[in-house]
């Protein structure tokens, strides 16, 4: 039986600073699935949540935690900053994150950041 | 790991697997794949993305995400080695389906499962549903 898809996904191949690309994003109703891949490999799985603190007007604040390979730093790192804007634009969605980078740059991760956003399904 | 080499290499990522990739297609990167199918009264619906040697699978008959599993095959064990990512332990049906699934397939498998029926005969209609569609078009998973 073909099928309409229940959940929306929008994908793109680009090569970014020297390094193949491939993003993936999936919306799900209760959180927003990231896959960003220099390997072809989902990699490490991180969740990242926005923690909700009654009477705070401010962003709520994101926590990361690796639920599949290398629980380093730096993967945290990444990880708030390729899909921060994500969680928030998505209304404060839980993003579940799926990343296999071979640059880990600064300049590497502004231009990820990029490619993100013209995959949104959000 | 010499600097020519190293290029082959990025080459060889670059171009993909061209294991399924028919004459004209891009690249096999990751591939989606939608499809759904009846189990009893019910609708459910299949969400597939194939990556390098491996597979997330969501089945859902809403399009939320609850749960998650993940399972691969052992050099010491017959029985592929499975663990719950999202959702707790007691999710049981996304760990089997994935430990059967690498089984089949020999990668590494995602399998969130989003449906409230857990009864056996029913998850194993929707196990044969995704076999079904794994036959009918392998490039896709």
């Amino acid at each position: 039986m073909a099928a309409k898809p229940i959940v929306t996904s929008k994908q793109r191949e680009e090569v970014v600073r020297g390094v193949p690309t491939e993003v993936v994003c999936t919306a799900f109703s209760n959180s927003i699935l990231v896959v960003v891949t220099q390997y072809g490999k989902m990699g490490t799985l991180v969740s990242v949540d926005p923690s909700t603190i009654a009477n705070d007007i401010s962003k709520p604040s994101l926590t990361t935690k690796v639920l599949l390979g290398t629980d380093e730093p730096l993967i945290h790192v990444c990880a708030k900053n390729l899909v921060t804007f994500v969680s928030q634009e998505a209304g404060n969605k839980p993003v579940l994150l799926a990343i296999a980078l071979k640059d880990k740059s600064m300049e590497g991760i502004k231009a990820l950041q990029e490619l993100i956003r013209s995959c949104q399904v959000w | 790991m010499e600097p020519q080499q190293q290029q082959q290499q990025a080459a060889a990522a670059a171009a993909g697997s061209p294991r399924h990739a028919p004459e004209g297609a891009p690249p096999a990167g990751i591939s989606l794949h939608d499809f759904c199918g009846r189990a009893g009264e019910q609708l459910v619906h299949f969400h597939a993305m194939r990556l390098r040697d491996s597979l997330f699978l969501w089945v859902g008959a809403e399009p939320a995400l609850r749960s998650l599993a993940v399972a691969m095959c052992s050099p010491h064990d017959s029985i592929p080695v499975s663990t719950s990512l999202l959702g707790g332990a007691s999710d049981t049906i996304s760990n089997s389906l994935a430990q059967r699934l690498a089984r089949k397939t020999k990668k590494q498998i995602f399998v969130s499962y989003n449906l409230q029926n857990t009864d056996s005969s029913f998850t194993l209609h929707i196990e044969n549903r995704i076999k079904e569609e794994m036959m009918a078009f392998p490039e896709k998973f």
